[in-house]
C-alpha cells in the first residue's frame, strides 16, 4: 500500500452528502405518500368517522408550537435587552420561520380535497377559527422573514430589531392562541372547551420551542465551528425551569378543576387520559416531559451541557405526547356514545363503539416528509445565516 | 342500469301513497322540524335502511342510525324495579338552529338553507374536506368520504340525490329533494311504528308543534345550546319487556 492511499483512507469522511441525501430521500418519501393518498383518498390513513383528526393535526399543532415558542424566546430576549441570547437569535428565527412554513404545509395532507383549498380564500367564512389561523400564519411567516432579514444585515440596526421584536412577540402569542381556539371553541368537545386551552398551548409552545432551540444549538455547535457563546446552556436551562413549571402548573389547574367539578361529559374524557386507554401516554408525558427535564434544569446538572441538551430533547418529546393526548382524548369519546356508535366510514367495517386509531405507513411517510423538509430548510438556513463568516461547510469527521 | 331508465320513486308512487306522504298545510315561512316518539319506536332500523337507499349512501356509512339505550346494541337494560327495558334513540342530523358545524366551516360549504325551512345543508362542491365540522358537531352524525364511494352492487343507487365526491363530508339532508316535491322525508314515510312526525315548527297549530307541547318534547344535548329542530318525545309510561 502506497503512502498516498493510506493517507486518503485516513482522511475523515464528510457527512454532508449523507445528511442531504437522507433529507431529500425523506422528502421524496413524503411526496410519494402524499400523491398516493391524494389518488386513493384518506381511506389509506388510519382515520375514521369517530377519530377524524389524527397525526396530521397533531404534527400541525406541534409545529406551530415550536415555531411560536422559538420566536417568543428570541423576541422576548430582544425586548428585555438580554445580551445572553444574542448569538442564538438568528438560529431561533430560522427555526421558527421554518416550523411555521412546514406547519402550513402539513394542513394540506389532512384535507380530503386539497385541490380546493383556495376556496378558503375565495369565500372565507369569518366565524371559522380556521380562517383566522390561515391569516395569522401568513402574517407570522412574513414577520419571521422580516426578522431574519433585519438580523442578517451586515450593519446591525438595534432600533429596527427592537421594533420587529415588538411586533413579532404578540404575533407569535396570537398564532398559537388561534391554533388553540380551533379546538378550544368547540362545545362538542368538553376536554378542549376550556378557557385554559390557549394559555396551555402557549406554555407548551415555550417548552417545546426552547427544547428545539437547545437541541439544534448543540447539533450546530458539534458539526460546525460555530460557537454559541459561554454559559448559554446554563441560561437556557434556567429558562426551561420556568417554562416547564408554568406548563405543569396549567395542566394541573385544568385537571384539578375538571376532577373536582365532576361534570359528567368532561370527567369521562379526563378519565380516558388519567386511567383509561391513553393513561400510558399521559403518564409518560408527565414523567419525561415535566418531571425529568424539570429536575435536570432545576438542579446542578444544568451546568453540564449534555444534561441540558437531554432535558431539552425530553421536554420536546413530552410536548409531542401532550399534543397526541389533547387530540385523541376528545376524539375517543363522542358525546353521544350509545351503541352501536359512529359508522367507521369504510365498506365492511361497520360501526365503531370503541374506536381505535393506528396511523398507517402513508401517514408515517408524510410525517417523515414533513420532518425532512424541516431538516433541510433549517440546514440550509443555518449554513447561510448562522455559520457564515466562519467555516461555511459542515465540519468533517 | 343506464342513467335514463331510473325513475324517481316519488314520481312512481301511486296516488294513495303520495297522499300518505304529503306534507300538508304549513305556514308561510316553514321551519322544518321533526319529533321522534321514543314510546312508539321499536328499534327496527327501517328508517335507517331506507335512508341509505333513498340517498345512495355508500357502504360503510349511515346518515341515520338507531342507538340503543344502555351498554349494548342488542341487550336490554334492567329497569328500576328489576324488569327488563329496552328503548332507542334514532339519531341523524338535528338540523340545529344554531349549528356549530356551520360556524366552523371555513368555506361556508355547510350553511343554513334559509330558502328551505332553515335546514342545515352541505354544498359538497365547496367542501375542502377539512373535517372541522365533524369535530364541531356534538352529535357525531357527519360522515366523510374516505375513499371512492362503493355501492352494494352496480346500478344499486337510485340517483335521486347527487353522488358526493371523495374527500367531502355528508350528512342527513332531511330529504330536501322530497320536501321540494311536497313529500315528507323518507324515514318519516317508512317508519312502521309511525314514530316520526314531520312538520313546520313555525306553525303553532300544526300537529308537530302540538305534539311537542303536549308531550313535553326534549332536545338532545339541549345544554350545548345548538337548538336542534329534532325533538324527542319521552315514553309516557314505564314499559317493561
Ligand atoms: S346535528 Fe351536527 S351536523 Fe346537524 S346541524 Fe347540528 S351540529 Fe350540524
Ligand atoms: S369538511 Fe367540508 S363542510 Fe366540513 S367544515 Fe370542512 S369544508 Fe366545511
Amino acid at each position: 500500500m502506497s503512502v498516498a492511499t493510506a493517507a486518503r483512507a485516513r482522511e475523515p469522511r464528510s457527512w454532508g452528502p449523507t445528511w442531504y441525501g437522507l433529507l431529500v430521500g425523506g422528502m421524496v418519501v413524503g411526496l410519494v405518500c402524499f400523491v398516493y393518498q391524494w389518488v386513493n383518498g384518506l381511506a389509506v390513513t388510519g382515520l375514521s368517522n369517530t377519530i377524524s383528526w389524527g397525526m396530521y393535526i397533531i404534527a400541525f399543532m406541534f409545529l406551530v408550537g415550536v415555531s411560536a415558542g422559538g420566536l417568543i424566546v428570541a423576541a422576548g430576549a430582544e425586548l428585555v435587552g438580554s445580551e445572553r441570547f444574542a448569538s442564538l437569535q438568528r438560529l431561533a428565527v430560522i427555526l421558527s420561520g421554518t416550523a411555521i412554513l412546514v406547519a402550513a404545509i402539513s394542513i394540506l395532507p389532512d384535507l380530503g380535497r386539497p385541490q380546493f383549498v383556495w376556496r378558503m380564500i375565495r369565500q372565507p367564512h369569518w366565524t371559522s377559527p380556521l380562517i383566522w389561523d390561515v391569516i395569522i400564519i401568513t402574517v407570522y411567516l412574513t414577520i419571521a422573514g422580516i426578522d431574519l432579514y433585519v438580523l442578517t444585515r451586515p450593519e446591525p440596526r438595534p432600533g429596527l430589531l427592537r421594533t420587529v421584536a415588538f411586533v413579532a412577540l404578540p404575533t407569535a402569542v396570537l398564532v398559537h392562541s388561534i391554533t388553540a381556539w380551533i379546538f378550544g371553541l368547540l362545545v362538542a368537545r368538553p376536554f378542549w372547551n376550556t378557557a385554559l386551552l390557549a394559555p396551555m398551548f402557549i406554555s407548551s409552545a415555550l417548552v417545546s420551542g426552547l427544547g428545539l432551540l437547545i437541541v439544534t444549538t448543540f447539533i450546530v455547535q458539534r458539526v460546525t465551528d460555530w460557537e454559541p457563546g459561554r454559559g448559554v446552556y446554563d441560561d437556557l436551562g434556567r429558562l426551561m425551569v420556568w417554562f416547564i413549571a408554568a406548563d405543569g402548573f396549567l395542566l394541573f389547574a385544568e385537571i384539578l378543576t375538571t376532577y373536582a367539578s365532576r361534570v359528567p361529559d368532561h370527567l369521562k374524557q379526563l378519565n380516558v387520559l388519567l386511567v383509561g386507554r391513553l393513561a400510558p401516554v399521559f403518564w409518560a408525558e408527565v414523567a419525561i416531559g415535566v418531571v425529568v427535564p424539570f429536575a435536570i434544569c432545576a438542579s446542578g446538572l444544568r451546568r453540564r451541557r449534555g444534561w441540558v441538551v437531554a432535558a431539552g430533547a425530553l421536554a420536546m418529546v413530552g410536548v409531542f405526547a401532550k399534543r397526541i393526548n389533547i387530540v385523541m382524548t376528545s376524539m375517543f369519546m363522542p358525546l353521544v356514545g350509545l351503541a352501536p356508535g359512529i359508522p367507521n366510514g369504510r365498506p365492511g367495517q361497520g360501526f365503531a363503539p370503541d374506536p381505535i386509531y393506528i396511523p398507517t405507513w402513508v401517514e408515517a411517510g408524510i410525517l417523515i416528509g414533513l420532518a425532512s423538509s424541516f431538516g433541510l430548510l433549517v440546514t440550509l438556513g443555518v449554513r447561510r445565516f448562522v455559520v457564515t463568516g466562519r467555516v461555511p461547510s459542515i465540519r468533517t469527521g | 342500469m343506464p342513467e335514463d331508465t331510473k325513475v324517481s320513486p316519488i314520481e312512481a308512487l301511486p296516488e294513495a301513497a303520495r297522499e300518505y306522504g304529503a306534507i300538508g298545510e304549513v305556514s308561510d315561512e316553514p321551519r322544518w322540524g321533526m319529533a321522534i316518539d321514543t314510546e312508539r319506536c321499536i328499534g327496527c332500523w327501517s328508517c335507517a335502511v331506507i335512508c341509505k337507499s333513498e340517498n345512495d349512501i355508500p357502504l360503510g356509512m349511515w346518515w341515520n342510525r338507531i342507538l340503543t339505550k344502555g351498554d349494548d346494541l342488542d341487550t336490554p337494560t334492567v329497569g328500576e324495579f328489576g324488569g327488563l327495558e329496552m328503548s332507542w334513540v334514532p339519531l341523524a342530523c338535528q338540523h340545529c338552529d344554531d349549528p356549530p358545524c356551520m360556524k366552523v366551516c371555513p368555506t361556508s360549504a355547510t350553511f343554513v338553507d334559509v330558502e328551505h325551512g332553515r335546514l342545515v345543508a352541505v354544498n359538497q362542491e365547496d367542501c375542502i374536506g377539512c373535517r372541522y365540522c365533524m369535530a364541531a358537531c356534538p352529535y357525531g352524525v357527519r360522515v366523510f368520504n374516505w375513499g371512492e364511494p362503493e355501492q352494494p352492487a352496480e346500478g344499486f343507487d337510485l340517483g335521486m340525490v347527487e353522488a358526493r365526491p371523495v374527500g367531502s363530508v355528508e350528512k342527513c339532508t332531511m330529504c330536501i329533494h322530497r320536501l321540494i316535491e311536497g313529500q315528507v322525508p323518507s324515514c318519516v314515510w317508512s317508519c312502521p311504528a309511525q314514530a316520526r312526525i314531520f312538520g313546520d315548527l313555525n306553525d303553532p297549530d300544526g300537529e308537530l308543534v302540538r305534539v311537542i307541547e303536549e308531550r313535553g318534547g326534549t332536545q338532545l344535548l339541549e345544554e350545548k345550546g345548538t337548538k336542534p329542530k329534532v325533538y324527542y318525545l319521552e315514553p309516557r309510561r314505564r314499559r317493561s319487556l
